[in-house]
């Protein structure tokens, strides 16, 4: 230590976030627009346009580049369209280019309309959680730790916070209202591949068109393919659940991926019920994407208050569950040491916001004082802690 | 939590020692993917002369022998290899420049076409019988590189490289129909193969690493000539070829479960022909290694099982030891991988 100097204080200049990526990315791409360095590895991570579940994918806060995602929808529901929008909305407001496939322009002009930061509609919900009541607070920190690694982005404690104000650094998620319609200049940046009639394959020719539009953009720019209800009968036509045409259709967009493993993310939906889980077609799917996330949603949420796991009277009831199969990166390296893990989750789908939380039973009814204990909370405040 | 080596000393045995034409199967599932096995593979078999320090002493080879390993992925670019080597401590960029590792790229360019200009046509092979295989300018050469390579390795690899994607010995291309497609991604593997045995001595082995070559089968079905048969058959054609051979499928029970006519949905062919390869290659395989997640769900502190068993391809009378276990693993965040008995830690 006799070569530090005694008055000078030890820096923060030693900085966490570059410390276990020494095979950091170049500079100049995390710098792009919506794209910083994960917390986890420092890979360049996007967002998806839904806060929450940015912070489920295995502590990366965001989708990392070069992944693809796979959200998976049983019944006859569309969350996993809502949540495909967000994600395109996000692209569009971040200036990325966005490519969707296999629906008309119509779709593009339903994505939900921009009101903000993601910040800026946490801080309100901040706000009303602390005036909640606090039961015994030593478990609401165990609820914390259960949050992990990926909480703590979403979360960000005081300090970092006000830093963000007063730099003004360019909000790497927004919120979005799906009842009001997207205006950007942005919006020109979405281009539309229809699925034309072939002989052979459907998607050779969206393949090619997206790498045609790939390889042909700027150096810079990313790009978020977006597909949703692949394999709906009323969109592809009936060979296209071929095996050989489909699979062979996700090895090739892998291959793009891992190509432009910088510049590329993608989204798929899949209705389950037409293509089940448990059918080998649908896992070889699963096994060639990324991130795998399956949505069931509750049959009946509206009437279902009491039943359906609402931890109290004030939050709305979780309208479905969610699983996570697979995560980006995780699972590629083994898997499984991630506290978000087999965990499970629920989600709710409001106007504002697409919330992923944890899913737990209500306790017995009147057993109030328990529910508002397991209400996933913040990190306790300090003076919470101090008799 | 303390740095783990590089190999979990309770897989070491099964790691380092792979007997003369012996497979080993090892079977993956969604949640509890393989890659991390096989990077220990790798590792058992390239470690020793990638480090200079020796100081594992569990993985130096007695009497000199010199191993090198021939990595085909179906499913994993380069890119992925190259980067997860290296937390192991594996600089696979410069062991191929060293001609101790081959990477068959069967990942980016398998179904479209090889011509040199990204934004060319790429026809997917649906059917479309396209006789000649495109070939490409440098068939089968590791890019070579001058004398003072080991400078230049690390550099080029991270993509400012001159030749075009260095590291990468072959891509696999699928063209055509049937066994004639698969004959020639063979042939492009096995002069891979030829490749690196033009520097090796007497005694030293080859160890071909084929991972997931059940995509190939599901990918294209009996609707282009190929089934399990002909699978199981392109598999020995790459064993003759090479001292030992690893493989790795995916064992989900949709796939392997679904063929059995026990239950009452009916299976269809991209199910029936998978559990038919995959349950014949362990039949054939020396040892099986099942990866799969806890029955129990998710745990903090555990990844998945890990469960050795003998094949039937294993040999009472050839000595072999082989001890049958079942173990825990879990990899830590930095890649490192414990692997320990149920109810230690």
């Amino acid at each position: 230590m006799s070569f530090r100097k005694r008055n000078i204080g030890l820096s923060a200049g030693v900085d966490r976030a570059t410390i276990p990526n020494a095979s950091a990315q170049p500079a100049s791409l995390e710098s792009g627009p919506g794209i910083r360095p994960s917390p986890d590895d420092g890979r360049p991570t996007t967002s998806t346009g839904a806060p929450s579940l940015d912070s489920l994918l295995a502590g990366h806060a965001g989708l990392p580049l070069g992944k693809l995602l796979l959200i998976e929808e049983n019944g006859t529901t569309d969350f996993a369209g809502a949540l495909l929008r967000y994600y395109a909305a996000e692209g569009v407001v971040q200036e990325q280019q966005i490519h969707v496939v296999g629906v008309p322009e119509q779709w593009g002009r339903s994505l939900p309309g921009l009101i903000g930061t993601a910040e800026s509609l946490e801080k309100k919900s901040d706000r009303r959680k602390d005036d909640k009541m606090k039961i015994a607070w030593r478990y609401e920190r165990l609820g914390e730790f259960g949050a992990g690694i990926a909480g703590s982005r979403g979360a960000p404690a005081p300090a970092p916070a006000g830093e963000q104000d007063t730099t003004a650094k360019p909000a790497f998620c927004h919120a979005f209202d799906l009842t009001k319609r997207l205006t950007h200049p942005g919006i020109t940046n979405m281009s539309f591949i229809p699925l034309v009639p072939s002989r052979g394959s459907p998607f050779g020719s969206i393949l090619q068109k997206l790498q045609a539009a790939i390889s042909s953009s700027a150096p810079n720019s990313v790009h978020r393919i977006v597909i949703p209800s692949l394999l709906n009968p009323t969109m592809y036509p009936p060979d296209a659940c071929q095996p050989e045409y489909v699979l062979q259709f996700f090895h090739s967009l892998r291959a793009l991926m891992s190509a432009y493993a910088t510049r590329v993310t993608a989204m798929i939906t899949i209705p389950l019920s037409l293509f089940p889980r448990s059918s080998g077609l649908t896992r070889w799917i699963e096994l060639l994407s990324d991130g795998v996330i399956e949505l069931c949603p509750f049959p009946h949420s509206a009437d279902a208050v009491a039943t359906s796991g609402a931890a109290t009277s004030v939050e709305e009831p979780p309208q479905g569950m969610l699983k996570t199969h697979r995560l980006p990166v995780l699972h590629e390296r083994g898997g499984g040491s991630d506290q978000n893990v087999g965990q499970d989750w629920a989600f709710i789908l409001s106007r504002r916001r697409f919330e992923i939380k944890p899913f737990s039973l209500p306790p017995a009814e009147g057993d109030t004082e328990a529910q508002d204990a397991s209400a996933p909370g913040g990190m306790p405040k300090k003076s919470d802690l101090e008799f | 939590m303390p740095s783990q080596p590089p190999l979990p000393p309770l897989l070491t045995p099964y790691l380092s020692t792979q007997p003369e034409s012996s497979l080993t199967l090892i079977s993956s599932i969604l949640g509890a993917t393989s890659n991390w096995l096989v990077l220990r593979f790798l590792h058992a078999a390239l470690g020793a002369s990638s480090s200079s320090n020796a100081s594992f002493g569990l993985d130096e080879l007695p009497n000199g022998i010199k191993r090198k390993v021939v990595l085909v992925s179906f499913l994993r670019g380069w890119e992925f290899w190259r980067a997860e080597a290296k937390r192991l401590g594996l600089d696979l960029a410069r062991l191929a420049d060293k001609h101790q590792f081959a990477f068959v790229d069967g990942l980016s360019e398998l179904f479209t076409s090889a011509d040199a200009a990204p934004i060319a046509p790429s026809t997917n092979t649906g059917g479309a019988v396209r006789i000649s295989l495109p070939l490409r300018s440098q068939p089968g050469a590791v890019p070579g590189r001058g004398p003072p390579s080991t400078v230049r390795a690390g550099r080029s690899a991270n993509g400012e490289g001159s030749q075009r994607e260095p590291g990468i010995a072959k891509k696999l291309h699928f063209s055509g129909h049937g066994v004639a497609s698969l004959d020639a991604m063979e042939k492009d593997i096995i002069s891979v193969i030829d490749q690196q045995k033009t520097s090796m001595e007497d005694g030293d082995e080859l160890i071909l690493v084929i991972d997931q070559p059940d995509f190939l089968l599901a990918a294209t079905g009996a609707s282009m000539g190929i089934g399990a048969t002909e699978m199981a058959e392109w598999v020995t054609g790459l064993q003759q070829h090479v001292h030992a051979t690893v493989l790795t499928m995916a064992a989900d029970s949709p796939l392997i479960h679904n063929a059995s006519t026990a239950g009452n949905q009916l299976s269809t062919p991209i199910e029936t022909e998978h559990a038919a390869f995959a349950i014949g290659m362990a039949h054939r395989a020396r040892s099986v290694m099942q990866l799969r997640t806890l029955e129990t769900g998710a745990a903090r502190d555990v990844s998945g099982v890990l469960r050795i068993s003998r094949g039937g391809g294993w040999t009472a009378e050839a000595k072999d030891i082989l001890v049958e276990r079942e173990l825990l693993y879990y990899i830590q965040r930095d890649g490192g991988v414990r692997a320990f008995g149920r109810g230690e830690s």
